[in-house]
């Protein structure tokens, strides 16, 4: 058996825990990872897939239960020292990059995640010259803008750029939070395939948060369902070959909207 | 009108020497505003806190270096403790500028014990390095010119280094910072602090300039520095790290000029203040103003 590349164990996270207002964002979670895996979370509003992420990659402290990489404990790191393991690309491509730094600035951050920073020059020419290679394999041009400020890209070409800043480190975890629900259809198969490229090419282990069933069903080697923190469905990649959007919907529960609606 | 351009004219190099010194203020107020996005009031407090260290230091016979140093650390520490106060305990960054500042001025008075001490008697950096000619306004210049440009040149390096980088990072998107491994709260710790230590450095070589400390020093600094550091960026711009960093000794030269020649044309020195600050209020409306008419966002970001 080889090791999970990623395996949360009974997280639990409560919100306002002893008021009136306590939700359980995450309760009692289980999902393990192997190495390659590229697994899509689904599951409605509310049922905690934006919680689990956070709490993978350390925004969100568990209260209980416990997070391992690649057999690591990490469930004690912040996110600032889990971000030696994990790349992330944001729903909002504001958020994913500095807007007011240049691309090549941009790409020096990725490149130094989670190692250490000293005072040597930053954006030294050979650094400049891979950074060009890697930007190249986009095809979006952005390799000779290296100086321009990301704010003046487009939200696509934004989210294109955190996409090879997030996968050039090989992380061993890649986390997409809707990352192409922010783009227009066209840019977001744009964003879509590059993703799938990079994935499969560096084997990346990745979870990716989606409300769109089709890229659930055609990307991916499993699908888990979430619904009130916890995981509903594990679709392995055999059953998965055969369902259609429809099966996925039927299986919907709307057991949390449901609690949300009435606890409002 | 020629008496008016003579006597402004004669006054160039002073108001030079006085325009370099308060360039350690304005960087100190730019590298917040700017570089961390973290609106910061503590450069009104550090500035007197660096004057009342290093004036007392000299007062007792310390050597004026070191006591510039010590005033530097002082800086610094007084700009840690506000980024503390707003990270740790969500206080908004001006408020806690606001608390530093006002603690620090019963914390001057207790370093000085009175409220003023002359240093005309006392040995300073400028008549250690200059002698007799430290009281020539052009000698100043080119003591403080120096430092500052070494100052500048640092700064530069530094923002365009790794660590460097990842600072501006914070300020620019520090979800994004975060995500890339960078320690947030040490980094605005650090650079708040680094500010101050600017602020305080500014204000510990005017009183071996202007020969005396008053705990009142300084009053309205801030708004001195962020109407020359608007200045500064209307004329170099902000589209790159190093105009941004160059912006603030260009913009205090300028200002400082602007400001004598008001005065030689006869505005009244009480009307400064309400002047720089009626300045430093269109600049900042500016933008909205133009823009009149149209839909206003009540969420819209606070500007500055």
């Amino acid at each position: 058996m080889t090791t999970d590349m990623l395996a949360v164990t009974g997280g639990t996270k409560i919100f306002y825990r002893g008021t009136l207002d306590e939700r359980r964002a995450l309760d009692g979670l289980n999902i393990a990872l192997k190495p390659a895996d590229f697994c899509i979370v689904i599951g409605s509003n509310g049922a905690g897939k934006s919680s689990f992420l956070n709490a993978v990659s350390g925004k969100l402290p568990l209260d209980a239960g416990r997070i391992t990489i690649d057999g690591q404990d990490v469930t004690k790191l912040n996110a600032h020292r889990r971000a030696q393991f994990i790349a992330r690309v944001f729903q909002d491509p504001m958020i994913g990059t500095a807007p007011t730094m240049t691309i090549g600035e941009n790409m020096l951050l990725a490149e130094l995640r989670g190692k250490p920073r000293g005072f040597s020059y930053g954006l030294t020419a050979p650094r400049k010259a891979k950074y060009r290679d890697q930007l190249a394999e986009l095809n979006l041009g952005l390799e000779n803008r290296l100086d321009m400020p990301v704010g003046l890209l487009s939200g696509g070409q934004r989210q294109s750029l955190s996409l090879v800043m997030a996968v050039s480190t090989r992380p061993k975890l890649l986390l997409l939070d809707e990352h192409t629900a922010a783009l227009d259809p066209r840019t977001a198969k744009l964003v879509m395939d590059t993703t799938v490229r990079a994935v499969e090419e560096l084997k990346l282990t990745t979870l990716m948060v989606t409300h769109n069933m089709e890229h659930a069903i055609k990307y991916g080697n499993k699908i888990v369902m979430m619904d009130a923190g916890k995981v509903l469905l594990e679709i392995g990649q055999e059953e998965k070959r055969g369902i259609t959007v429809s099966d996925l919907i039927d299986r919907f529960h709307t057991k949390s909207d449901a609690i949300a609606l009435q606890g409002s | 009108m020629l008496d008016i351009l003579t006597s402004f004219y004669g006054l160039i190099p002073v108001t030079i020497a006085q325009s370099l010194i308060v360039a350690f203020v304005v960087l100190g107020v730019m590298l917040p505003f700017r570089i961390l996005n973290f609106p910061d009031l503590t450069s009104e407090g550090a500035f007197p806190l660096g004057g009342c260290v290093c004036g007392t230091l000299i007062s007792m016979g310390i050597n004026p270096f070191l006591a510039c140093g010590v005033a530097l650390a002082c800086g610094f520490l007084a700009g840690c403790t506000t980024a503390f106060i707003h990270l740790r305990f969500k206080i908004n960054t001006l408020l806690a500028g606001i608390l530093v500042m006002t603690m620090l001025y019963s914390i001057n008075l207790r370093i000085m014990g009175r409220t003023n001490i002359p240093l005309f008697t006392y040995d300073t950096v400028f008549t250690i390095l200059a002698g007799p000619s430290a009281n020539i306004s052009w000698v100043k210049i080119l003591i403080v010119g120096a430092l500052i440009a070494l100052v500048v040149g640092l700064m530069l390096y530094f923002f365009m280094s790794e660590k460097g980088t990842s600072m501006r990072a914070v300020g620019a998107s520090p979800d994004m910072a975060e995500a890339q491994g960078i320690n947030v709260g040490i980094a605005t710790i650090m650079g708040v602090g680094a500010a101050s230590a600017l602020s305080a450095t500014g204000g510990s070589i005017m009183v071996q300039t202007q020969g005396f400390v008053d705990v009142n020093m300084g009053f309205g600094i801030l708004i001195n520095g962020l109407a020359a550091l608007i200045i500064g960026e209307a004329i170099t711009g902000r589209q790159s790290i190093r105009r941004q960093v160059l912006a603030p000794v260009v913009g205090s030269i300028v200002y400082y000029q602007l400001i004598s020649f008001c005065l030689t044309l006869g505005l009244a020195p009480a009307d400064l203040k309400f002047a720089t600050g009626a300045f430093v209020l269109l600049m900042l409306a500016l933008p909205n103003l133009r823009k009149s008419g149209g839909p206003t966002h009540i969420r819209e970001k606070v500007r500055e």
